[in-house]
């Protein structure tokens, strides 16, 4: 895109603000009522786009820039080529994201403007000056950052790398500032003994911000960007694979595509205990929050979300094991029968252990180390060995049972209130629903993985990779990947801004209008699949506006000969 | 195909024999087609992992091939979302607007609209008066407008009272954490059905209003960290916490085992 397109884009933003800004000036202009959706359904479609572009353009400068520094230090352009391809489009994504947040301020003031404006009042410091400071440094920084890949090389690449750095630091700070609000609807501060309004009269900026879930949304959302940006990353490969006419661009789009899945797996790996970390946290705030998360209102959704996480521990695992098949060699490599051991014993184990040493006891921990720790501590003194493919084809079986232990609820109800005998777990299994099962169903999806990539790197220690010779399923598996992370990042989006229920600000402000419910799960999914497909074209839009002209000129120098051998 | 054949046919009799168990167990059939399907599931992804190669797609059938992957994936995850069973949010609304009600009314907004509502119905009232006057003739004298409705009673009866308190129990959803009547509860919360031997309705107003004020025996865990959420002070009217509190003061079922509330404040 074009320094003039760009600006267009831009101006387009700061319209939508600033009309917005000056709607709010009239006095006593009722809301606004869009036709079709609703207003509380318009808010979610442009407040889910901006998260969605704001996510991208946050999570990806983060491994851009090691990616960056890797290609630097071992002086491989390739890395170095990842990283600025990716840079390209995540500037275009950029200028989306001002534009869908300008459009975010204005539906938002259009539809909700009291409440509005009563949260600008509280965070009046950070909407009026923090944040613009902020947005406006991460633009000057991503653009100097982008237009000076070419000039600041050789000598001149650790500065550019700093530059990175920086930016990624600017971002991080965003995305903290901007999370004081979003989770204090969620968390407003509170005393013991003091009603919600007396407490929020006296409290200061910074006890509205540093609210019960703002560290753990922080880092929850730091987690979920970066493997939301390995994905994308990995479609962006995909894609650009599926259009690649010579073998050594297929060669190139292969490394990438594997890359960007390894970062998204990679980060993945914690989402589930960042998730976790975030429900305890609200749990403790609220202790009605958790029934209606997991039990009532909300529980299908964690059901739906449940299934979703299982299909992508499904298919990063189906990517390792297309990226096995294409290495030379791999017949060879054997891993100690502790691994496949370790991952039957360990759904079964964990949930007994968490069961009778509940989280955070220490106790579970002393059970559970010495499992996990086993095959690749005691492994090596133990002379029986099975082949990798058959420690993976274990693998594959224990995250199905993973997933029907994630999957399987107390009752096939909507609400706890409609409970009954011929729908429920029988009281003897009821464990199977409980957190303990959960943990351990998570813990086994994130070893299994682990494991895998275990023996891949093994593998390709012992074997040759051929890059460009996957099998052509592995791009439909990354672009899977990708839509199936922002689906749920969607669908998880909506379960937090709906924990709040028929409140704004959650005790505080409530939702008068007469759509403050709970939408039905396949409501959301719809909305939910419309937002991820806008998305999706969008980006589609972005990778072909921005990688394919490079294409034509070539990338020579960049590239390993086919079969590019991995050592 | 031959391989195909014989993972489906295992993955036939794993889902069988699931079933066979489950039924034995007295499983609900919900839960035993579901440990059915997870068989199934575990055979398809072991045919995924032996299938074939996809021969390398370029041009206009990879795009085909990217337009009907993205077709099937939101019509898969879309009818699986709806295929869960579904919250009806009807159930929802009543609640809704039994519990913001009050509140509405009290702000700005919800008193204007009051006043418009009462004047409409003033209008109302006097339109159909003029046409009463109409029907019997000009020259009678008007009548005073009855100006309320029939008279009040000083006391609200006793068993409207109670089905506040019962009413109360199911907007503030406490049967999520409390059982009673052999309903609710996920062992969060005490069961209550025989806390009227143990407390006066003063004493579970106050438990109400502060949490911390008594403590379940057996429970300190959850009173040390404060798991009754301490905000119905703030979120109920005091005749809403009186009825809910009258109404749990007739529970006086001493055959349940309810753990005997202790006083620390």
């Amino acid at each position: 895109m074009k320094t003039w397109q760009r600006s267009l884009v831009a101006a387009c933003a700061l319209l939508a603000l600033i009309g917005g800004v000056a709607y709010a000036q009239a006095p006593g202009a009722p809301p606004v009522e869009f036709p079709y959706t609703g207003n509380r359904t318009a808010v979610w479609i442009v407040a889910q786009l901006h998260i969605l572009f704001a996510a991208f353009i946050l999570g990806a400068p983060i491994f851009v820039v090691i990616s960056e520094w890797m290609g630097y230090r071992k002086q491989e352009p390739r890395y170095d080529r990842l990283a600025k391809e990716v840079t390209k489009v995540t500037v275009i994504l950029y200028s989306m994201t001002a534009l869908t947040g300008g459009l975010f301020i204005f539906v938002l003031l259009a539809t909700y403007p009291q409440f509005t404006t009563w949260l600008i009042n509280h965070f009046f410091l950070v909407f009026a000056v923090i944040y613009p400071l902020l947005f406006i440094s991460e633009t000057i920084l991503l653009y100097l950052y982008f237009y000076t890949w070419d000039s600041w090389k050789g000598e001149k690449k650790a500065r550019h790398i700093a530059l990175g750095v920086l930016l990624n630091l600017i971002g991080l700070v965003t995305l903290f500032v901007i999370n004081g609000p979003t989770s204090f609807m969620n968390t407003p501060v509170k005393a013991e003994g003091i009603s919600p309004q007396e407490f929020l009269a006296t409290a200061t900026l910074w006890d509205k911000i540093a609210n019960y879930t703002w560290m753990p949304l922080n880092l929850h959302r730091i987690v979920g960007n970066v493997t939301f940006g390995g994905f994308v990353a990995g479609m962006i490969a995909a894609y650009m694979y599926m259009g690649a006419k010579k073998d050594e661009e297929r060669a190139y789009y292969d490394w990438m595509g594997f890359v960007g899945n390894l970062i998204g797996v990679g980060a993945m790996l914690f989402l589930p205990f960042m998730g976790y970390l975030l429900a305890y946290e609200l749990c403790d705030y609220d202790a009605s929050i958790c029934p209606y998360m997991m039990a009532d209102q909300l529980s299908m959704f964690f059901e739906m979300q449940g299934a979703m996480i299982g299909l992508m521990f499904l298919a990063s695992n189906y990517y390792i094991w297309l990226s096995m098949k294409r290495i030379e060699g791999v017949e060879k490599v054997r891993m100690t029968i502790l691994a496949p051991i370790a991952t039957l014993l360990l759904p079964l184990v964990m949930t007994k252990v968490m069961t009778d040493y509940p989280v955070p006891d220490p106790m579970s921990l002393a059970f559970l180390l010495p499992l996990i720790l086993a095959p690749f501590t005691l492994g090596r003194f133990i002379p029986y060995t099975v082949s990798a493919r058959t420690v993976i084809k274990i693998g594959f079986l224990m995250v199905v049972v993973g997933d029907a232990i994630w999957l399987t609820p107390h009752g096939f109800v909507p609400t706890g209130a409609k409970l009954v005998a011929e729908l429920e777990l029988p009281s003897d299994w009821n464990f199977l629903a409980l957190m303990p099962a959960k943990n351990s169903a998570a813990f086994t999806l994130v070893f299994v993985t682990v494991v895998n990539y275990v023996i891949y790197n093994r593998a390709i220690r012992q074997g040759t990779i051929v890059w460009g010779k996957i099998d052509f399923a592995s791009q439909f598996v990354l672009i899977f990947l990708a839509f199936s992370s922002i689906w749920t990042m969607g669908l998880m989006g909506a379960v937090r801004s709906l924990l709040r229920k028929y409140y704004h600000t959650y005790n505080l402000l409530p939702d008068f209008t007469a759509e403050s419910f709970t939408p039905t799960l396949s409501y959301s999914a719809w909305w939910i699949t419309g937002i991820t497909v806008v998305f999706f074209v969008v980006v589609s839009f972005a990778i072909i506006v921005t990688l394919r002209p490079s294409d034509s000129k070539g990338h020579a120098a960049e590239g390993t000969p086919v079969p590019a051998r991995a050592k | 195909m031959g391989s195909v054949i014989k993972k489906l046919a295992i993955g036939l009799a794993v889902g069988g024999a699931l079933v066979g168990i489950t039924r034995a167990l007295e499983f609900p059939f919900i839960f035993q087609m579901m440990f059915f399907g997870y068989a199934m599931l575990g055979a398809a992804v072991f045919m995924l992992l032996d299938a074939p190669s996809v021969k390398t797609m370029s041009g206009m059938k990879s795009l085909i091939a990217l337009v009907a992957f993205y077709i099937v994936l939101c019509t898969v995850y879309i009818s699986g979302a709806s295929m869960w069973p579904q919250y009806d949010p009807e159930d929802e609304k009543g609640k809704i607007a039994k519990i913001l009600g009050p509140k509405f009314a009290a702000t700005q907004q919800g008193k204007a609209e009051e006043l418009i509502a009462r004047a409409k119905a003033l209008d109302e009232q006097v339109k159909a008066l003029e046409v009463r006057l109409k029907a019997l003739g000009g020259d009678q004298t008007t009548k005073e407008p009855q100006t309320g409705a029939a008279p009040t009673t000083t006391a609200v009866a006793t068993g409207d009272f109670m089905k506040m308190g019962e009413e109360q129990w199911q907007l503030q959803e406490c049967y999520n954490c409390h059982k009673l009547k052999g309903e609710g509860g996920k062992k969060r919360g005490p069961e209550l059905d025989n806390i009227g031997t143990y407390m006066t309705v003063d004493e579970i107003k106050l438990k109400i209003l502060d949490p911390k004020s008594f403590m379940a025996e057996g429970f300190e865990k959850e009173w040390e960290k404060g798991k009754m959420p301490d905000k119905y002070k703030d979120l109920m009217e005091d005749g809403d916490v009186v009825a809910l509190a009258s109404w749990l003061g007739t529970f006086k079922n001493t055959s349940v085992n309810t753990p005997k509330p202790i006083k620390k404040k």
